[in-house]
């Protein structure tokens, strides 16, 4: 019974479903299944780290720098976004080539920006859950992910009209969907 | 395809950034739902995109992809405080209303991709004319969806109530945001002349080669 | 291909005998207006299915008229006394958004009156929740009066309802025009089931997953009274029939359907028993879609297997026949 209540809430904080962001990610991802695969754990690596960041950030700048969140912020990412592009080229360097492009997709995007700014209302101010938060929210996008693949092929079918095939079909099947969501909260 | 000869007017109705690229839907479904919040949206997007590819036209070429996007993000970044602060005086509480959604404009996908996929590869000239085309195509997209949801979920335009029997409220909620930008989009396909081309997606596709 | 036909014609049917049976109940309770309601529930449906069969180039034909069955479905699920434009609204919603884009009925992914009503819920919640009296009849035109909560919200909430057993079994409770005779509905689940109507395995799970924490979690102190409520209220019987087990979205292997219908049961009774949640089961059900579309892709990657087993098998039984003879630059593979 606690599962399912956790579940309804972590469906109500999902970053696509209830808020949109990441849509447009999730959509580039969607030509293959290993793309979309690769693509949500990358982004839940950013959210994660970047949560550890985003909670430094959060708790050392004063108030009246307020607006310079999000240069902060996206620094915290830019470093990230170096480091993960260096950790896979000394790892893998033979696979360089195709893996940097999750990277490259992951990195400034609404989902892992979008996360950063909503942490500081859904944790406290303490490390732990910041990153929990972070990590919450990259399984949001996973989780999402799957909803998506689940339907790829039926919102791709030739049955569908020409003009919605593809993405049109697929903004409606994920609005239905939030939609239930909505209904549950 | 990178080769072929792109018209810059084109970025407007032809190749728009909303309804043929699907970039920068977010704050379209999720805020877009009052005409006062589309037109703080658009100043902020208009003048953060158009500062941020501007000044990123300068940033040496040479650079590695991953520096350079940085970069961008940076200079969104940067010009997002001041617009921040005109916004306070021109659109008082909307900020609030918009929250993180003005925010994550600083670091759209015009920004971060699209202006090293597309913008800078063109003359400055021309650049400067798909810029505007492209951001007057988002604008004027989210212009119409905004105004529409406002009459059908709230019987208002502008915040003036007008003469509406019934009203939807659920058209104003982050799903009628995405029920009616996906039927948007298929009726801009079903009459634009390459809104049909699902294998063009704004172009991001091409991150996938660097 | 003729015989699929002719068994999906009968099985609509059918469908529609029995809805129209619960519509024709409801009328006693709730007169002349829950006709008109009907009746422009099925127009506007029929409308917009023609009118979206225009625009994606197809003829309208007697398959099509299944548009009327998810049109009486939703119909079945509304008060009495709702506004006729919100029904209307709501059913354009049911066949166009939810239907229509997608292919219609070629490529069902929600059950339309499932999206229809989370449509009406999440847009006029206050007007689709109160109902007016069983007997009380509210002409065409007027507005209602004295509506009142239904006895599955006063259900929710208080763990009791004030009603007898025979009224329950009759459907003469304040409730959604036709989901409240379980008796009605008793009898069309076993008609439906016995021709194979309805998914058998959605439909027992569904009732399992009812059933099972009804009595483990009692939402009163009596674990069969709990069961006897549970199953009566918030719709259950009504969406466990004409949603969860209906053919075109639920997965075609009753084992798989069984866990399909088990889950979305049992997690709705979750959210009754925590949060009072009214018609949860309806909600989770459209909620569950990606779930039964998996299953679905799974049996689809399950029968090809199985269909590229059998013609191995009998490409194999072929060639040692000799009524099949391999090429010869095909030797090598067949060696190997």
């Amino acid at each position: 019974m606690f599962l399912i209540t956790e579940l309804v809430a972590l469906l109500a904080s999902n970053l696509i479903l209830t808020q949109a962001l990441g849509t447009s990610t999730l959509f580039i991802a969607a030509g293959s299944k290993k793309n979309l695969l690769w693509t949500a754990i990358t982004i839940s690596v950013f959210t994660t780290l970047g949560a550890f960041g985003a909670c430094l950030v959060d708790s050392l700048l004063p108030e009246g720098m307020y607006d310079f969140r999000l240069l902060f912020y996206v620094l915290i990412i830019g470093i990230l976004y170096i480091l993960l592009l260096t950790v896979l080229y000394f790892a893998d360097r033979r696979d360089f080539s195709t893996t940097r492009k999750y990277v490259h997709v992951s990195a400034f995007n609404c989902a892992v920006m979008g996360t950063l700014f909503t942490l500081s209302d859904r944790a406290d101010t303490n490390m732990l859950d910041y990153i929990y938060a972070g990590a919450e929210a990259g399984t949001g996008f996973i989780f999402a992910a799957f909803v998506f693949t689940a339907a790829f092929s039926r919102v791709n079918s030739k049955d569908v009209p020409a003009s919605f095939r593809g993405f049109p079909a697929s903004l409606v099947y994920l609005g239905i969907i939030s939609m239930a969501i909505y209904a549950l909260n | 395809m990178r080769n072929k000869r792109i018209p810059p007017v084109e970025g407007f109705f032809r190749k728009n950034s909303v309804l043929s690229g699907l970039m920068v839907i977010s704050p379209i479904i999720v805020c877009g739902n009052t005409v006062i919040n589309a037109l703080a949206l658009i100043y902020a997007f208009s003048a953060i995109t158009f500062l941020s590819v501007m000044a990123g036209s300068f940033v040496p070429k040479k650079l590695p992809y991953g520096i350079k996007i940085i970069i961008y993000a940076i200079l969104g970044a940067l010009a997002y405080i001041p617009v921040k602060e005109a916004a306070e005086m021109f659109f008082p509480g909307v900020i609030d209303r918009i929250g993180v959604y003005f925010m994550l404009l600083a670091v759209n996908s015009l920004i971060t991709v699209q202006s090293e996929v597309k913008f800078y590869k063109m003359p400055k000239g021309k650049m400067m004319l798909s810029l505007l085309c492209h951001i007057l195509g988002f604008d004027a997209v989210l212009l119409i969806i905004s105004a529409i949801r406002e009459v059908l979920a709230y019987g208002t335009f502008c915040g003036r109530i007008v003469d509406s029997d019934i009203l939807i409220s659920g058209i104003g909620m982050p799903f009628g945001g995405f029920i009616i930008l996906g039927i948007a989009c298929g009726i801009y396909r079903y009459i634009a002349p390459s809104g049909k081309n699902t294998d063009d997606f704004g172009g991001d596709s091409d991150v996938f080669d660097y | 291909m003729q015989n699929k036909t002719k068994s999906q014609r009968f099985i609509w049917i059918d469908i529609m005998l029995t809805l129209l049976t619960l519509a024709v109940m409801n009328f006693f309770y709730c007169g002349i207006r829950t006709v008109v309601l009907g009746g422009i529930c099925v127009a506007v449906s029929m409308a917009a299915e023609i009118i979206s069969l225009r625009l994606m180039h197809r003829r309208f034909t007697a398959d099509d008229l299944t548009c009327i069955s998810d049109a009486l479905i939703l119909f079945l699920m509304l008060p009495a006394v709702i506004d006729f434009r919100m029904a209307g609204i709501a059913c354009i919603f049911a066949a166009v958004a939810a239907k229509n884009i997608f292919g219609g009925r070629r490529n069902m992914i929600f059950s339309p009156a499932a999206a229809g009503y989370v449509f009406l819920f999440t847009s006029w919640k206050g007007n689709l929740l109160m109902y007016s009296q069983p007997h009380v009849h509210t002409g065409i035109f007027e507005k209602a009066e004295h509506l009142v909560n239904s006895a599955s919200s006063i259900f929710n909430t208080t763990g009791r309802i004030e009603y007898t057993d025979f009224e329950i079994l009759m459907g003469n409770v304040p409730g959604p025009v036709g989901t409240g005779s379980i008796l009605l509905l008793a009898v069309s689940a076993v008609i439906l089931l016995l021709r194979r109507d309805i998914s058998a395995g959605a439909f027992i799970g569904t009732f399992m997953g009812t059933a099972i924490p009804a009595m483990l979690v009692p939402v009163c102190n009596n674990s069969l009274e709990s069961l006897k409520y549970t199953l009566s209220a918030n719709m259950v019987l009504f969406t466990a029939i004409y949603i969860i087990s209906d053919k075109r979205i639920a997965p075609r292997r009753n084992y798989y359907a069984f866990f399909y219908g088990f889950f979305i049961a049992a997690f709705s009774y979750v959210l009754v028993l925590t949060t009072a949640k009214e018609n949860a089961i309806v909600i989770v059900s459209l909620l569950f879609t990606p779930v039964g579309l998996g299953l679905r892709n799974l049996e689809k990657k399950i029968d090809g297997f199985v269909k590229e087993e059998k013609d191995a098998v009998e490409l194999w039984e072929a060639i040692k026949s000799g009524e099949y003879v391999i090429p010869e630059d095909e030797e090598a593979v067949y060696e190997e």
